[in-house]
């Protein structure tokens, strides 16, 4: 398809700015009506210039001979609703001429009756997800997926790309009073798990086929392993301390007769007994009389805000990852058919929607579902991967982290990630069966990081493949011109976190996964950056009693940010009582409190001290409070940790907190006793020989050596750690020194003469052997410098004068026996004596 | 050079005598043994029979008439630090792994080292360490001149073997180096420091190996995950591989104080050639002074401060160089920092963080244990050593910070007995 021209886009321009006024009035209209603030949120926007429906991917698309679509809307409503849910599996079995059940908005007879009839109320334009169609399968209502949640988000999608996308949604925030409830006790699970042990004995008694690791088709959570610790810390989010009737393990057997041992009802009430015993021993964390705190909210109950503002105009597959239970993942583009990915291997739900891929594991889809994939972009040319990832690790390599592909060798696409850098495999005309040569990110950039991230790669004939990190483009220009997609290949499978062989593994957790067949402008891909991922919550935190104003609260966006935080961030305050400005109101110090306590770690608004100024607020956007996010880290899962927060200062109440001293640790044990001798370093080596022979450190022979053994000489003192290769370099050392120092006649008189001539040109058997002379005029003299004696003042520590000189003398014996020279004696004496222990051992 | 023939043949004998002689050293020491082990441990060479009388007059509360502390024990201690030795030997091995990230001694002499070197000779208070804008030069007549763009000068003091007691010569960082005195920050300040700590990353590692190698706590030690995470800049993943357990019981307990006090080298770089220069050996320390403007982030913040700021969008945006102690309260107030009644202090810029670093307890106790460790050649075992210790980290702050002082305290009580 090609970009429309000029005036056609303007077109569309106004028709949807007509719409996004229309739903804009009808909005405002029903805030102003119960009494709500409106605000204008941030960011969002973005989004096409054109919006386009996708072709009709209804079961019963082509076989419709009623009266054409009279309108354009019609012809979309066709396309993009009605086409998906007349069929007699879905809508079409009751809501038809044929099932007679009104509104007969699946009609397949006249389209232009259905969309009479899916108008208001069945369809809210203004609102897609508070449409009875969206409410009605959310409930339950015919649902044909196994997830209510899926119908619903796919319902959803099948009216915003009736109506125009979701791309222009301008992205409000609609604050409203919360209830108000005081901060209550609250159970919080105690660290040990003993308590845990009877729910314990039922899960491993009736719920280990499926939920334990170790089974052919495991099943998270895995709170049915022997192992009672990991039991344990998977379960809490599955009990509810404070009403243990409305924990999900009582719930899956009383209400969703989810695989009962034998009486459902039974079986509940057994689960329930069990948590009540386990409640019942529980003390409730009472709150400390003494803070200064706010009303307290649950994550529920807070106010969505929209996660409108994502560019989805040309999706194709959508992956929101909301089910959070069973073994299937689901598109929900609406796009039918749709690609639902089964899981295989390791792959579990993480917190907060998304899927987490461990050790082979993978989702795939079917190929005949896949082929959307390849009938769609190929008729466009172009399309675009993308993804909201944290990669597990950044030292895995050739790890697929979307593909579609056949085997380890053929592919239409995949998004790989090796190391630091993201890979893009694309089969074009000018690329191979496998993609190859792949297009990556550059190694020093670093790109991909273990962390949340926003990836996007794009195709397009013109551009090639592209990438994009955090909205960014990475700056990488494909080397390989783009060619056409005529040879994709329509039997291959979408498939995350592996390769359909099961030969790529990748270890990470993906949040969101969206193909367009499209490639997405850089607009449009910062745009979906800002939107993020996952459902946030604005939570308004009552305080008015505080800051003595109406309806005042202190706001956070909250979100789950993974399966063991929340998000917390742009604090602000504001009053919904649009005359109330707060006037100079201190604030100082705020923590985040859950379940009755304030969270140990994570307080970043502690350092917080500001004062609420009238020239700072806004009616309309409230005062911010600061930049900056932090996580708080889950205790008993969003469905039951309740939120409230803590001041030191706010308005006229305080709470002076003071730290209490750290403890000083234990004087420690004494140690054993440890030798109070070592070994002189090599520096000190050789400055010690420098010192004591008189030749110099930079001397040329000297230094040669020096600089070649100073790396094996010694580094540290202790003596447990010297080694025979030391000794072999100190010898080296002091053999050099000593045969510069003989050679050398200034040092060497200097040195050995007593007053007496030594004649060390002398042969063998003429100046030695044990004369006087060499014990008077080398052998002591040696002895004497490195043992620090003399005749009158022995060394009481370090070996005695007469065996280190007896030690020599029989030294020059045994030498002057074999023919060495009389210079050489000489030499080997000073070594032996300047490379001892003597000199050594400090 | 000898053969090595006679090399291999002597080195047998030498090892023979080696293991004979070493089985005959004894500890029992009088004055003469004292006065050879201060000598043998403050110099690491041997001293001469001259020199070995004077000190065992001093220790023996006779003295010579000169010297300092002569005719006490501390005079013999003295005596030994006056051996050219002490200063190119031991107090170059004492400071040399400070220098760079592999602790390693084999390095060349650089502006870090010789700088300690000089205000140990000088008795500079050593609490100056981290902030003084000082520098010490060496003097030759075929000295290459400092350069901010290599170690050339230093090389050269260490190839020739310069007396670094005499010919050290004590100038100023900002009349050498150019840099503005209100930007210098002592040994950090330093040519060789910017290269190990400033180059590349992200300038934590200033802080860090700061920490490690003149408060003697690496970031494991000072750890604690209470403290308030605001100051957590945006590179630092909230959720590692997906797990944020990971960041609230590890990352934030480190990064927490960290980032708020690392803050203080945000105008600090170390510039380099990366393709014709990848060891950085003509690099530059850079500094954003006032009106510098860094083209990525619009202020005087290096872009370094900005790398992966897209890890976690909510995190700390550094506008500036000021500097929070969050380690005034919990556990690390353990670390005695100066008036220990402010829970609480801030400061712009490295002068001031490292006036907060080198008056804490922690600071003082890490000279005075490494400097123990120097001489004794252990690390203190019992009460007796700890209490030694602490009349050590008493006598080296009411010295103003003289660290010949502990040099001798240790040197005397380790000298046997």
């Amino acid at each position: 398809m090609n970009a429309p021209a000029p005036a056609l886009r303007q077109l569309h321009r106004l028709e949807r700015n007509d719409a996004l006024r229309s739903r804009m009035s009808s909005f405002l209209l029903w805030a102003m009506m119960i009494g709500l603030l409106l605000l204008s949120g941030c960011g969002g926007g973005g989004g096409a210039d054109t919006t386009s429906n996708p072709p009709g991917g209804g079961e019963g698309g082509g076989d419709y001979n009623g009266p054409a679509p009279q309108t354009a809307d019609v012809q979309a409503f066709r396309l993009a609703l009605w086409e998906n849910v007349r069929d007699e599996n879905r809508c079409g079995a009751c809501h038809s001429a044929v099932g007679g059940q009104d509104p007969m908005f699946a009609r397949s007879d006249d389209v232009n009756l259905a969309y009479a009839a899916a108008i208001m109320p069945v369809v809210n334009r203004g609102d897609p997800d508070e449409s009875l169609l969206v409410t009605q399968v959310a409930d339950g209502h015919f649902c044909w997926l196994t997830s209510n949640e899926a119908c619903a988000d796919t319902m959803e999608n099948y009216i915003e790309n009736w109506i125009g996308g979701s791309g222009g949604a301008v992205n409000e925030i609609e604050l409203s009073i919360p209830i108000q409830k005081d901060v209550g006790e609250s159970k919080n699970f105690p660290d040990d798990s003993s308590g845990f042990s009877p729910i314990h004995t039922l899960l491993t008694t009736y719920c280990a086929d499926c939920h334990v690791d170790s089974v052919d088709l495991p099943q998270q959570p895995y709170f049915a392993v022997s192992d009672i610790d990991a039991a344990y810390d998977v379960v809490k989010s599955k009990i509810n301390l404070d009403t243990p009737e409305d924990s999900r393990l009582v719930v899956r057997l009383g209400s969703e007769f989810h695989n009962c041992w034998d009486d459902c009802t039974a079986n509940a009430d057994e689960m329930e007994t069990a948590i009540q015993t386990f409640s019942d021993s529980i003390v409730p964390t009472e709150v400390d009389p003494d803070l200064v705190i706010s009303k307290a909210l649950l994550l529920g109950d807070g106010i969505v805000a929209s996660s409108g503002g994502r560019f989805e105009t040309n999706v194709i597959a959508l992956y929101e990852f909301k089910t959070g239970t069973g073994s299937t993942a689901f598109d929900t583009s609406g796009v039918e058919p749709a690609i639902n990915m089964t899981f295989s291997g390791d792959v579990e739900w993480v917190g907060g929607y998304g899927i987490r891929v461990t050790e082979g594991g993978k989702a795939q889809g079917l190929t005949d579902t896949s082929q959307k994939l390849r009938d769609r972009i190929t008729l466009t040319g172009e399309y675009s991967i993308e993804a909201w990832v944290v990669p597990g690790n950044v030292v895995q390599e050739d790890a697929n982290i979307i593909s579609y592909s056949g085997s380890d060798t053929s592919r239409n696409f995949t998004l790989g990630q090796t190391m630091y850098n993201y890979d893009f495999f694309h089969r074009s005309s000018t690329t191979g069966a496998n993609g190859d040569p792949a297009h990556s990110t550059n190694d020093d950039d670093e790109d991909l990081q273990a962390t949340l991230q926003h990836v996007v790669v794009t195709y397009d004939p013109a551009n090639g493949r592209r990438i994009y990190v955090n909205g960014v483009f990475t700056d990488d220009i494909d080397e390989t011109e783009g060619g056409n997609l005529s040879d994709w290949a329509s039997n291959f499978a979408l498939v995350f976190g592996n390769e359909t062989s099961g030969n790529r593994e990748w270890e990470g957790t993906l949040r969101l996964v969206a193909i367009h067949e499209r490639a997405l402008t850089e607009e449009q891909i910062l745009t979906n950056f800002e939107v993020g991922v996952g459902q946030k919550f604005y939570l308004l935190f009552n305080v008015s009693d505080h800051v003595g104003l109406p309806d005042a609260y202190v706001v956070f966006a909250v979100s789950q940010f993974d399966s063991y935080s929340y998000l917390f961030e742009e604090p602000f305050f504001i009053s919904l009582d649009e005359t109330a400005v707060p006037n100079s109101v201190p604030m100082m110090g705020m923590r985040i409190g859950i379940n009755g306590r304030e969270a140990t770690i994570g307080q970043a608004y502690r350092t917080l001290d500001t004062t609420l100024e009238a020239a700072d607020y806004s009616a309309a956007s409230g005062l911010s409070l600061s930049p900056t996010g932090t996580i708080i880290g889950l205790e008993k899962g969003p469905e039951s940790d309740e939120f409230f927060l803590t001041f030191e200062l706010l308005g006229s109440s305080s709470n002076v907190v003071v730290e209490a001293d750290p403890i000083a640790p234990p004087t420690p044990p004494d140690g054993a006793p440890v030798s109070d001798i070592g070994v002189r370093t090599f520096d000190e080596i050789n400055y010690s020989m420098a010192e004591l022979t008189g030749v110099s450190i930079t001397n040329s022979n000297v230094l040669e050596t020096y600089e070649t053994v100073k790396q094996q000489l010694p580094t540290t003192e202790n003596a447990q750690t010297f080694l025979s290769s030391h000794q072999v370099a100190i010898s080296q050392l002091a053999i050099e020194y000593c045969s510069e120092l003989v050679d050398n006649t200034t040092l060497r008189d200097g040195f050995f003469n007593d007053g007496t001539a030594f004649n060390f040109a002398a042969p063998p058997g003429t100046a030695a052997p044990l004369g006087t002379n060499w014990e008077f005029q080398v052998v002591l003299p040696l002895v004497d410098a490195v043992t620090q004696s003399t005749d009158l003042q022995p060394m009481a520590v370090g070996p005695t004068r007469t065996d280190m000189r007896d030690e020599l003398l029989a030294l020059i014996t045994r030498l002057g026996g074999s023919g060495t020279a009389t210079n050489s004696i000489a030499k080997g004496t000073c070594a032996a004596a300047l490379g001892s222990a003597a000199l050594l051992v400090q | 050079m000898l053969l090595r023939t006679e090399l291999s043949k002597f080195a047998i004998v030498i090892a023979t005598a080696f293991t004979l002689i070493i089985t005959s050293v004894t500890a029992s020491a009088g004055s003469r043994e004292k006065a050879k082990r201060i000598h043998d441990r403050l110099a690491g060479v041997p001293a001469s029979q001259a020199v070995l009388d004077d000190m065992v007059s001093d220790i023996d509360g006779i003295g010579d008439g000169s010297g300092t502390f002569d005719g006490t024990p501390a005079g013999a201690a003295y005596t030994a630090m006056q051996n050219s030795a002490f200063y190119n030997v031991t107090l170059k091995n004492f400071a040399m792994p400070w220098t760079n990230r592999e602790f390693t001694v084999f390095a060349p002499l650089n502006d870090y080292v010789a700088t300690f070197i000089g205000m140990v000779r000088d008795d500079v208070p050593m609490n100056q360490a981290l902030s003084a804008d000082i520098l010490y030069i060496g003097s030759g007549g075929s000295i290459p001149a400092y350069s901010n763009s290599d170690n050339a000068h230093y090389e050269a003091l260490d190839d020739q073997g310069v007396n670094l007691r005499d010919n050290l010569i004590q100038t100023t960082q900002s009349a050498v180096t150019g840099l503005d005195s209100s930007a210098t920050a002592g040994l950090m300040t330093t040519r060789a420091a910017a290269k190990s700590f400033f180059i590349a990353g992200t300038n934590r590692a200033m802080f860090r190996f700061t920490m490690l190698n003149h408060l003697c706590h690496d970031m494991e030690q000072v750890a604690d995950i209470t403290r308030a995470p605001d100051r957590i800049r945006q590179d630092v993943s909230r959720s590692p591989g997906g797990d944020s357990r990971i960041f609230l019981n590890n990352c934030i307990g480190c990064h927490s104080g960290m980032d708020a006090m690392a803050q203080a080298f945000a105008y600090y770089d170390f510039a380099f050639d990366a393709d014709n220069d990848p060891e950085a050996e003509n690099g530059i320390m850079t500094y954003n002074g006032p009106g510098v403007v860094d083209e990525v982030t619009g202020t005087r913040v290096h872009s370094k401060y900005f790398n992966n700021n897209s890890n976690f969008d909510p995190g700390f945006v550094t506008l500036d160089d000021r500097w929070s102690n969050y380690w005034r309260a919990g556990q690390n107030k353990l670390l005695g920092w100066s008036d220990p009644s402010e829970a609480m202090r801030h400061g712009n810029g490295a002068k001031s963080l490292g006036e907060e670093l080198a008056n804490s307890e922690a600071y003082a106790r890490c000279q005075v244990e490494k400097v123990f460790r120097a001489v004794c050649l252990r690390d203190p075992v019992d009460a007796g050593d700890r209490g030694q210790i602490d009349t050590m980290i008493g006598d080296f702050i009411t010295s103003n910070y003289n660290l010949k002082q502990p040099f001798a305290q240790s040197a005397l009580f380790c000298s046997g007995s």
